[in-house]
Protein backbone atom coordinates (compact mmCIF):
# COMPACT_ATOMS: atom_id res chain seq x y z
CA UNK A 1 0.00 0.00 0.00
CA UNK A 2 2.90 2.73 1.10
CA UNK A 3 4.69 1.95 -2.13
CA UNK A 4 1.42 2.59 -4.08
CA UNK A 5 0.55 5.86 -2.50
CA UNK A 6 2.65 7.95 -4.06
CA UNK A 7 1.32 6.75 -7.94
CA UNK A 8 -2.20 6.60 -6.66
CA UNK A 9 -2.28 10.11 -5.20
CA UNK A 10 -0.32 11.22 -8.35
CA UNK A 11 -2.79 9.90 -10.42
CA UNK A 12 -5.48 11.25 -8.19
CA UNK A 13 -4.17 14.50 -8.93
CA UNK A 14 -4.33 14.08 -12.58
CA UNK A 15 -7.59 13.28 -12.48
CA UNK A 16 -8.26 16.50 -10.26
CA UNK A 17 -6.76 18.83 -12.57
CA UNK A 18 -8.57 16.82 -15.61
CA UNK A 19 -12.04 17.25 -14.06
CA UNK A 20 -11.38 21.41 -13.25
CA UNK A 21 -10.12 21.99 -15.90
CA UNK A 22 -11.57 19.62 -19.07
CA UNK A 23 -14.50 18.47 -17.74
CA UNK A 24 -16.27 21.38 -16.06
CA UNK A 25 -16.32 22.75 -19.80
CA UNK A 26 -17.21 20.20 -21.54
CA UNK A 27 -20.53 19.38 -20.00
CA UNK A 28 -23.18 16.81 -21.17
CA UNK A 29 -26.45 18.49 -21.50
CA UNK A 30 -25.02 20.41 -19.00
CA UNK A 31 -23.80 18.10 -17.27
CA UNK A 32 -20.59 17.59 -15.44
CA UNK A 33 -19.37 14.24 -15.42
CA UNK A 34 -18.39 13.03 -12.42
CA UNK A 35 -14.17 11.24 -12.85
CA UNK A 36 -13.30 11.49 -9.63
CA UNK A 37 -16.03 9.67 -8.01
CA UNK A 38 -15.19 7.10 -10.86
CA UNK A 39 -11.54 7.04 -10.17
CA UNK A 40 -12.19 5.44 -6.94
CA UNK A 41 -15.31 3.14 -8.10
CA UNK A 42 -12.43 1.71 -10.26
CA UNK A 43 -9.58 1.46 -8.01
CA UNK A 44 -12.03 -0.49 -5.93
CA UNK A 45 -12.77 -2.94 -8.61
CA UNK A 46 -8.92 -3.58 -8.18
CA UNK A 47 -10.14 -5.13 -5.04
CA UNK A 48 -7.09 -3.48 -2.83
CA UNK A 49 -9.79 -1.24 -0.23
CA UNK A 50 -6.77 0.97 1.23
CA UNK A 51 -6.17 2.49 -2.40
CA UNK A 52 -9.90 3.18 -3.23
CA UNK A 53 -10.74 5.10 0.06
CA UNK A 54 -7.45 6.71 -0.12
CA UNK A 55 -8.42 7.82 -3.83
CA UNK A 56 -11.71 8.77 -2.89
CA UNK A 57 -10.46 10.94 -0.47
CA UNK A 58 -7.71 13.08 -1.89
CA UNK A 59 -9.58 13.57 -4.99
CA UNK A 60 -13.46 14.14 -3.15
CA UNK A 61 -11.21 16.55 -0.48
CA UNK A 62 -9.28 18.29 -3.62
CA UNK A 63 -12.27 18.82 -5.65
CA UNK A 64 -14.35 20.04 -2.43
CA UNK A 65 -12.09 22.99 -2.36
CA UNK A 66 -13.33 24.29 -5.68
CA UNK A 67 -16.73 24.54 -5.23
CA UNK A 68 -19.36 25.73 -3.20
CA UNK A 69 -20.72 22.74 -2.00
CA UNK A 70 -20.30 21.07 1.27
CA UNK A 71 -16.58 20.41 2.36
CA UNK A 72 -16.27 16.69 2.22
CA UNK A 73 -19.34 15.44 0.44
CA UNK A 74 -17.88 14.59 -2.85
CA UNK A 75 -15.21 12.84 -0.88
CA UNK A 76 -18.15 10.72 1.04
CA UNK A 77 -19.42 9.42 -2.17
CA UNK A 78 -15.87 8.54 -3.35
CA UNK A 79 -15.29 6.64 -0.04
CA UNK A 80 -18.94 4.68 -0.74
CA UNK A 81 -18.44 3.61 -4.03
CA UNK A 82 -14.71 2.67 -3.69
CA UNK A 83 -15.47 0.94 -0.47
CA UNK A 84 -18.63 -0.93 -1.92
CA UNK A 85 -16.39 -1.92 -4.75
CA UNK A 86 -13.65 -3.26 -3.31
CA UNK A 87 -15.51 -5.70 -1.63
CA UNK A 88 -16.89 -6.74 -5.15
CA UNK A 89 -13.09 -6.46 -6.25
CA UNK A 90 -12.02 -8.90 -3.69
CA UNK A 91 -14.43 -11.40 -5.10
CA UNK A 92 -13.38 -11.63 -8.36
CA UNK A 93 -16.30 -9.39 -10.13
CA UNK A 94 -15.40 -6.68 -12.41
CA UNK A 95 -11.37 -7.77 -12.68
CA UNK A 96 -10.34 -7.02 -16.53
CA UNK A 97 -8.36 -10.45 -17.09
CA UNK A 98 -11.20 -12.86 -15.39
CA UNK A 99 -14.12 -11.32 -15.65
CA UNK A 100 -16.49 -11.23 -18.98
CA UNK A 101 -15.88 -7.69 -20.55
CA UNK A 102 -19.28 -6.24 -20.40
CA UNK A 103 -19.13 -6.57 -16.23
CA UNK A 104 -17.04 -3.36 -15.18
CA UNK A 105 -18.93 -1.49 -17.71
CA UNK A 106 -22.23 -2.49 -16.24
CA UNK A 107 -21.37 -1.84 -12.76
CA UNK A 108 -19.82 1.20 -13.52
CA UNK A 109 -23.18 2.67 -15.66
CA UNK A 110 -24.80 1.48 -12.09
CA UNK A 111 -22.39 3.39 -9.93
CA UNK A 112 -22.65 6.39 -12.05
CA UNK A 113 -26.45 6.43 -11.76
CA UNK A 114 -26.35 5.91 -8.24
CA UNK A 115 -23.18 8.53 -7.09
CA UNK A 116 -25.90 11.88 -7.92
CA UNK A 117 -28.54 10.30 -6.03
CA UNK A 118 -26.22 9.21 -3.18
CA UNK A 119 -24.91 13.00 -3.13
CA UNK A 120 -28.30 14.71 -2.42
CA UNK A 121 -29.15 11.75 -0.08
CA UNK A 122 -26.19 12.43 2.22
CA UNK A 123 -26.64 16.31 1.31
CA UNK A 124 -30.01 15.61 3.23
CA UNK A 125 -28.50 13.80 5.77
CA UNK A 126 -26.15 16.75 6.35
CA UNK A 127 -29.16 19.08 6.37
CA UNK A 128 -28.53 21.08 2.84
CA UNK A 129 -31.43 20.95 1.11
CA UNK A 130 -30.03 23.03 -1.93
CA UNK A 131 -28.30 19.83 -3.58
CA UNK A 132 -31.86 18.87 -4.96
CA UNK A 133 -31.69 19.49 -8.57
CA UNK A 134 -34.92 19.31 -10.95
CA UNK A 135 -32.88 17.59 -13.62
CA UNK A 136 -31.08 14.85 -11.47
CA UNK A 137 -32.07 12.20 -13.94
CA UNK A 138 -30.49 13.81 -16.59
CA UNK A 139 -26.91 13.68 -14.29
CA UNK A 140 -28.02 10.15 -13.17
CA UNK A 141 -28.14 9.28 -16.71
CA UNK A 142 -25.11 11.69 -18.23
CA UNK A 143 -23.24 10.01 -15.67
CA UNK A 144 -23.97 6.11 -15.96
CA UNK A 145 -23.10 6.47 -19.70
CA UNK A 146 -19.86 8.38 -19.35
CA UNK A 147 -18.84 5.85 -16.51
CA UNK A 148 -20.29 2.87 -18.51
CA UNK A 149 -17.88 4.32 -21.51
CA UNK A 150 -15.11 5.45 -19.07
CA UNK A 151 -14.94 2.65 -16.99
CA UNK A 152 -12.17 0.26 -18.88
CA UNK A 153 -9.56 2.38 -19.88
CA UNK A 154 -10.05 3.98 -16.76
CA UNK A 155 -9.64 0.59 -14.85
CA UNK A 156 -6.60 -0.47 -16.76
CA UNK A 157 -5.05 2.59 -15.00
CA UNK A 158 -6.13 1.51 -11.81
CA UNK A 159 -5.01 -1.94 -12.39
CA UNK A 160 -1.47 -0.78 -13.42
CA UNK A 161 -1.07 1.14 -9.93
CA UNK A 162 -2.28 -0.98 -7.64
CA UNK A 163 0.06 -3.53 -9.23
CA UNK A 164 3.10 -0.96 -8.38
CA UNK A 165 1.86 -1.37 -4.70
CA UNK A 166 1.86 -5.02 -5.49
CA UNK A 167 5.61 -5.52 -6.58
CA UNK A 168 6.22 -3.20 -3.52
CA UNK A 169 5.12 -5.63 -1.46
CA UNK A 170 6.95 -8.63 -2.83
CA UNK B 1 10.07 -3.25 15.53
CA UNK B 2 8.36 -2.75 12.10
CA UNK B 3 5.44 -1.95 14.55
CA UNK B 4 6.85 0.45 16.56
CA UNK B 5 8.40 2.23 13.40
CA UNK B 6 4.62 2.62 11.81
CA UNK B 7 3.18 4.21 14.89
CA UNK B 8 6.36 6.90 15.23
CA UNK B 9 5.67 7.70 11.13
CA UNK B 10 1.78 8.03 12.00
CA UNK B 11 2.36 9.70 14.82
CA UNK B 12 5.07 12.26 12.89
CA UNK B 13 2.20 12.19 10.15
CA UNK B 14 -0.72 13.26 13.05
CA UNK B 15 2.10 15.52 14.39
CA UNK B 16 3.08 17.67 10.70
CA UNK B 17 -1.26 17.64 9.42
CA UNK B 18 -2.13 19.27 12.96
CA UNK B 19 1.10 21.58 12.47
CA UNK B 20 -0.11 22.30 9.17
CA UNK B 21 -3.94 23.33 9.87
CA UNK B 22 -2.83 24.95 12.96
CA UNK B 23 -0.85 27.82 10.45
CA UNK B 24 -3.83 27.71 7.99
CA UNK B 25 -5.93 28.48 11.04
CA UNK B 26 -3.93 31.18 12.67
CA UNK B 27 -3.20 32.92 8.94
CA UNK B 28 -6.02 33.10 7.06
CA UNK B 29 -8.67 30.55 8.18
CA UNK B 30 -8.57 26.50 7.79
CA UNK B 31 -11.09 26.48 4.77
CA UNK B 32 -9.67 29.36 2.92
CA UNK B 33 -6.33 27.89 3.66
CA UNK B 34 -7.01 24.39 2.25
CA UNK B 35 -8.48 26.16 -0.62
CA UNK B 36 -5.58 27.76 -1.44
CA UNK B 37 -3.07 25.15 -0.57
CA UNK B 38 -5.08 22.93 -2.88
CA UNK B 39 -4.96 25.11 -5.44
CA UNK B 40 -1.36 25.46 -5.60
CA UNK B 41 -0.88 21.81 -5.31
CA UNK B 42 -3.29 20.95 -8.09
CA UNK B 43 -2.37 24.09 -10.25
CA UNK B 44 0.47 22.43 -11.94
CA UNK B 45 -1.51 19.60 -12.90
CA UNK B 46 -4.65 21.52 -14.45
CA UNK B 47 -2.09 23.71 -16.57
CA UNK B 48 -0.26 21.10 -17.89
CA UNK B 49 -3.96 19.34 -18.71
CA UNK B 50 -4.69 22.73 -20.18
CA UNK B 51 -1.75 23.32 -22.42
CA UNK B 52 -1.65 19.77 -23.99
CA UNK B 53 -5.92 19.69 -24.52
CA UNK B 54 -6.62 23.42 -25.29
CA UNK B 55 -4.21 23.63 -28.71
CA UNK B 56 -5.50 19.97 -29.86
CA UNK B 57 -9.46 21.15 -29.01
CA UNK B 58 -8.99 24.45 -30.33
CA UNK B 59 -7.89 23.25 -33.65
CA UNK B 60 -10.43 20.69 -34.16
CA UNK B 61 -13.03 23.04 -33.60
CA UNK B 62 -11.21 25.55 -35.53
CA UNK B 63 -11.02 23.55 -38.74
CA UNK B 64 -15.05 22.08 -38.24
CA UNK B 65 -15.90 25.34 -37.76
CA UNK B 66 -13.72 27.94 -39.00
CA UNK B 67 -17.06 29.54 -41.57
CA UNK B 68 -19.13 29.87 -38.34
CA UNK B 69 -15.92 31.55 -36.78
CA UNK B 70 -15.82 33.77 -39.63
CA UNK B 71 -19.48 34.49 -39.54
CA UNK B 72 -19.22 35.41 -35.83
CA UNK B 73 -16.12 37.53 -35.88
CA UNK B 74 -18.20 39.71 -38.41
CA UNK B 75 -21.59 39.59 -36.26
CA UNK B 76 -19.24 40.77 -33.18
CA UNK B 77 -17.43 43.47 -34.90
CA UNK B 78 -20.84 44.70 -36.03
CA UNK B 79 -21.98 44.55 -32.30
CA UNK B 80 -18.59 45.95 -31.00
CA UNK B 81 -19.64 49.22 -33.55
CA UNK B 82 -23.07 49.16 -32.42
CA UNK B 83 -21.89 49.07 -29.00
CA UNK B 84 -19.39 51.90 -29.35
CA UNK B 85 -22.62 54.20 -30.58
CA UNK B 86 -24.09 53.59 -27.96
CA UNK B 87 -21.54 54.28 -25.50
CA UNK B 88 -21.05 57.74 -27.14
CA UNK B 89 -24.96 58.34 -26.99
CA UNK B 90 -24.79 57.17 -23.73
CA UNK B 91 -22.29 59.39 -22.34
CA UNK B 92 -24.15 62.63 -21.59
CA UNK B 93 -26.74 60.26 -20.51
CA UNK B 94 -24.64 58.69 -17.86
CA UNK B 95 -23.62 62.50 -16.64
CA UNK B 96 -27.13 63.06 -16.12
CA UNK B 97 -27.90 60.42 -14.19
CA UNK B 98 -24.83 60.74 -12.15
CA UNK B 99 -25.89 64.34 -11.00
CA UNK B 100 -29.30 62.58 -9.94
CA UNK B 101 -27.99 59.82 -8.31
CA UNK B 102 -25.84 61.98 -6.45
CA UNK B 103 -28.70 64.42 -5.57
CA UNK B 104 -30.72 61.70 -4.66
CA UNK B 105 -28.22 60.13 -2.55
CA UNK B 106 -28.61 56.75 -4.10
CA UNK B 107 -25.02 55.18 -5.35
CA UNK B 108 -24.73 54.92 -8.87
CA UNK B 109 -22.77 51.96 -10.59
CA UNK B 110 -20.80 53.46 -13.26
CA UNK B 111 -19.21 55.73 -11.03
CA UNK B 112 -18.21 52.85 -8.89
CA UNK B 113 -14.79 51.69 -9.00
CA UNK B 114 -14.50 48.05 -10.26
CA UNK B 115 -12.01 45.81 -10.57
CA UNK B 116 -11.11 43.43 -13.59
CA UNK B 117 -10.89 39.80 -12.70
CA UNK B 118 -10.56 36.94 -15.41
CA UNK B 119 -12.67 33.47 -14.97
CA UNK B 120 -10.37 30.23 -13.89
CA UNK B 121 -12.77 27.75 -12.69
CA UNK B 122 -16.32 27.40 -14.16
CA UNK B 123 -19.01 25.29 -11.69
CA UNK B 124 -16.80 22.09 -11.54
CA UNK B 125 -19.82 20.18 -10.05
CA UNK B 126 -23.62 19.94 -10.94
CA UNK B 127 -24.66 21.14 -7.35
CA UNK B 128 -23.69 24.72 -7.56
CA UNK B 129 -23.65 27.38 -9.93
CA UNK B 130 -20.10 29.14 -9.04
CA UNK B 131 -16.95 30.33 -10.98
CA UNK B 132 -13.62 31.11 -9.59
CA UNK B 133 -11.54 34.20 -10.30
CA UNK B 134 -8.54 35.42 -10.42
CA UNK B 135 -8.76 38.75 -8.31
CA UNK B 136 -9.25 38.12 -4.76
CA UNK B 137 -8.64 39.91 -1.19
CA UNK B 138 -5.42 41.48 -2.28
CA UNK B 139 -6.86 43.65 -4.89
CA UNK B 140 -9.82 45.08 -2.56
CA UNK B 141 -12.25 42.24 -3.98
CA UNK B 142 -14.44 41.15 -0.71
CA UNK B 143 -17.35 38.78 0.46
CA UNK B 144 -20.37 40.37 -1.19
CA UNK B 145 -19.34 42.25 -3.83
CA UNK B 146 -21.77 42.18 -7.20
CA UNK B 147 -19.96 40.70 -10.35
CA UNK B 148 -20.70 42.12 -13.17
CA UNK B 149 -20.01 41.04 -17.45
CA UNK B 150 -21.51 40.54 -20.56
CA UNK B 151 -24.43 42.95 -20.15
CA UNK B 152 -25.85 42.77 -16.75
CA UNK B 153 -25.44 41.17 -12.96
CA UNK B 154 -23.65 37.87 -13.02
CA UNK B 155 -23.26 37.26 -9.27
CA UNK B 156 -22.08 37.86 -6.23
CA UNK B 157 -18.57 37.24 -4.57
CA UNK B 158 -19.17 34.37 -1.74
CA UNK B 159 -15.56 33.69 -0.26
CA UNK B 160 -12.43 35.33 -1.20
CA UNK B 161 -8.26 34.08 -0.98
CA UNK B 162 -5.77 36.82 -0.87
CA UNK B 163 -5.58 35.51 -4.89
CA UNK B 164 -8.95 34.33 -5.65
CA UNK B 165 -12.79 34.23 -5.26
CA UNK B 166 -15.44 32.74 -5.67
CA UNK B 167 -18.41 34.11 -7.17
CA UNK B 168 -22.40 32.41 -6.53
CA UNK B 169 -24.29 32.89 -10.56
CA UNK B 170 -27.38 34.32 -10.18
CA UNK B 171 -28.91 31.32 -11.61
CA UNK B 172 -27.59 29.54 -8.40
CA UNK B 173 -30.27 28.19 -6.29
CA UNK B 174 -29.15 30.12 -3.21
CA UNK B 175 -29.73 33.23 -5.01
CA UNK B 176 -32.16 35.57 -4.95
CA UNK B 177 -31.89 39.13 -6.28
CA UNK B 178 -34.78 42.25 -5.07
CA UNK B 179 -35.34 43.57 -8.72
CA UNK B 180 -37.81 46.23 -10.22
CA UNK B 181 -38.31 47.75 -13.61
CA UNK B 182 -38.49 51.24 -15.57
CA UNK B 183 -41.55 52.98 -14.52
CA UNK B 184 -42.64 50.71 -11.72
CA UNK B 185 -42.19 50.62 -7.94
CA UNK B 186 -43.13 47.16 -8.09
CA UNK B 187 -40.52 44.76 -6.62
CA UNK B 188 -40.12 41.23 -6.83
CA UNK B 189 -37.55 38.34 -6.21
CA UNK B 190 -35.75 36.60 -8.75
CA UNK B 191 -34.16 33.24 -7.82
CA UNK B 192 -32.25 31.09 -9.16
CA UNK B 193 -33.53 27.64 -10.12
CA UNK B 194 -29.95 25.63 -10.59
CA UNK B 195 -26.99 25.33 -12.95
CA UNK B 196 -29.47 24.24 -16.28
CA UNK B 197 -32.80 26.12 -15.12
CA UNK B 198 -31.99 29.58 -15.20
CA UNK B 199 -33.82 32.28 -13.30
CA UNK B 200 -37.77 32.48 -11.73
CA UNK B 201 -39.25 34.98 -10.15
CA UNK B 202 -41.97 34.15 -7.49
CA UNK B 203 -45.07 36.24 -6.37
CA UNK B 204 -45.54 38.27 -9.73
CA UNK B 205 -48.72 40.24 -8.55
CA UNK B 206 -51.73 41.17 -11.30
CA UNK B 207 -50.88 44.50 -10.92
CA UNK B 208 -47.61 44.32 -12.50
CA UNK B 209 -47.02 45.80 -16.61
CA UNK B 210 -44.77 43.37 -16.79
CA UNK B 211 -44.19 43.05 -21.28
CA UNK B 212 -41.97 39.94 -23.34
CA UNK B 213 -38.88 42.02 -23.57
CA UNK B 214 -38.53 43.91 -19.72
CA UNK B 215 -35.35 44.39 -18.52
CA UNK B 216 -35.36 44.02 -14.53
CA UNK B 217 -32.56 45.65 -12.80
CA UNK B 218 -31.45 45.42 -8.67
CA UNK B 219 -33.46 47.67 -6.58
CA UNK B 220 -32.15 49.11 -3.95
CA UNK B 221 -34.67 51.14 -2.69
CA UNK B 222 -34.96 48.86 0.55
CA UNK B 223 -31.75 48.54 1.80
CA UNK B 224 -30.41 45.76 -0.79
CA UNK B 225 -27.40 43.39 -1.31
CA UNK B 226 -26.94 44.87 -5.03
CA UNK B 227 -26.23 48.98 -6.02
CA UNK B 228 -29.56 49.95 -7.85
CA UNK B 229 -30.02 49.34 -11.75
CA UNK B 230 -27.91 46.27 -12.47
CA UNK B 231 -29.87 44.75 -15.11
CA UNK B 232 -30.53 41.30 -14.18
CA UNK B 233 -32.79 39.38 -16.30
CA UNK B 234 -35.06 39.84 -19.59
CA UNK B 235 -38.71 39.00 -19.31
CA UNK B 236 -39.27 36.73 -21.79
CA UNK B 237 -42.99 35.68 -21.58
CA UNK B 238 -46.02 36.44 -19.40
CA UNK B 239 -48.67 34.16 -18.77
CA UNK B 240 -51.57 33.61 -16.54
CA UNK B 241 -53.14 30.81 -15.12
CA UNK B 242 -56.66 30.47 -15.51
CA UNK B 243 -57.61 31.00 -11.46
CA UNK B 244 -53.85 31.86 -10.33
CA UNK B 245 -53.39 34.97 -8.15
CA UNK B 246 -50.25 35.75 -9.96
CA UNK B 247 -48.59 35.68 -13.47
CA UNK B 248 -45.96 32.91 -14.36
CA UNK B 249 -43.20 34.42 -16.06
CA UNK B 250 -39.90 33.11 -18.00
CA UNK B 251 -36.94 35.13 -17.47
CA UNK B 252 -33.87 35.01 -19.05
CA UNK B 253 -30.51 36.43 -17.73
CA UNK B 254 -29.27 39.71 -19.40
CA UNK B 255 -25.81 38.52 -19.18
CA UNK B 256 -24.68 35.47 -21.09
CA UNK B 257 -23.62 33.17 -18.48
CA UNK B 258 -22.12 30.65 -20.75
CA UNK B 259 -19.34 32.39 -22.31
CA UNK B 260 -17.92 33.97 -19.28
CA UNK B 261 -14.36 34.68 -19.53
CA UNK B 262 -13.45 38.14 -17.65
CA UNK B 263 -16.21 39.43 -14.93
CA UNK B 264 -15.84 42.97 -13.72
CA UNK B 265 -16.13 42.68 -9.40
CA UNK B 266 -17.89 46.68 -8.42
CA UNK B 267 -16.02 47.01 -5.31
CA UNK B 268 -19.55 48.05 -3.77
CA UNK B 269 -20.79 47.14 -0.59
CA UNK B 270 -24.79 47.06 1.10
CA UNK B 271 -23.31 49.56 4.22
CA UNK B 272 -22.00 51.90 1.83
Amino acid sequence: MSRALVPVTLVTLFFVGLQLSLLSTLRVDGVVIMLVWLWPFVMGLTGVTSLAVVSAIIAGLFFDTHTATPFGLTALVGVALGYATSRLGREGVGDLDSAAWWVTPLLAAVGGFVAPALYMTLGFVELNFTLWRGSVLAMMVVNAVAFMVLARPIARVARFVARVGERGRR
Amino acid sequence: MATDRSRRRAWTLGAIITLVITLLYLTVGVVSGLRSAANLVVAPFSWTINAIARPIGHLFAGAINYSDVVAQNQKLRYELGKAQLRINENWAFDREMQQLTTQLKVPFVGSMPVVTAQVTTISPTNFAATVDISKGRDDGVLVGMPVVANGGLVGMVISTTPRGATVRLITDVNSSIGVTYTGSNNSMIVSGRGVNNGLGASAVSLTTTLRPGTILSTDSQNGGIFPPGLPVAKVLSVSLTPGASTYDITLQPTADLHHLYYVDVVLWEPST
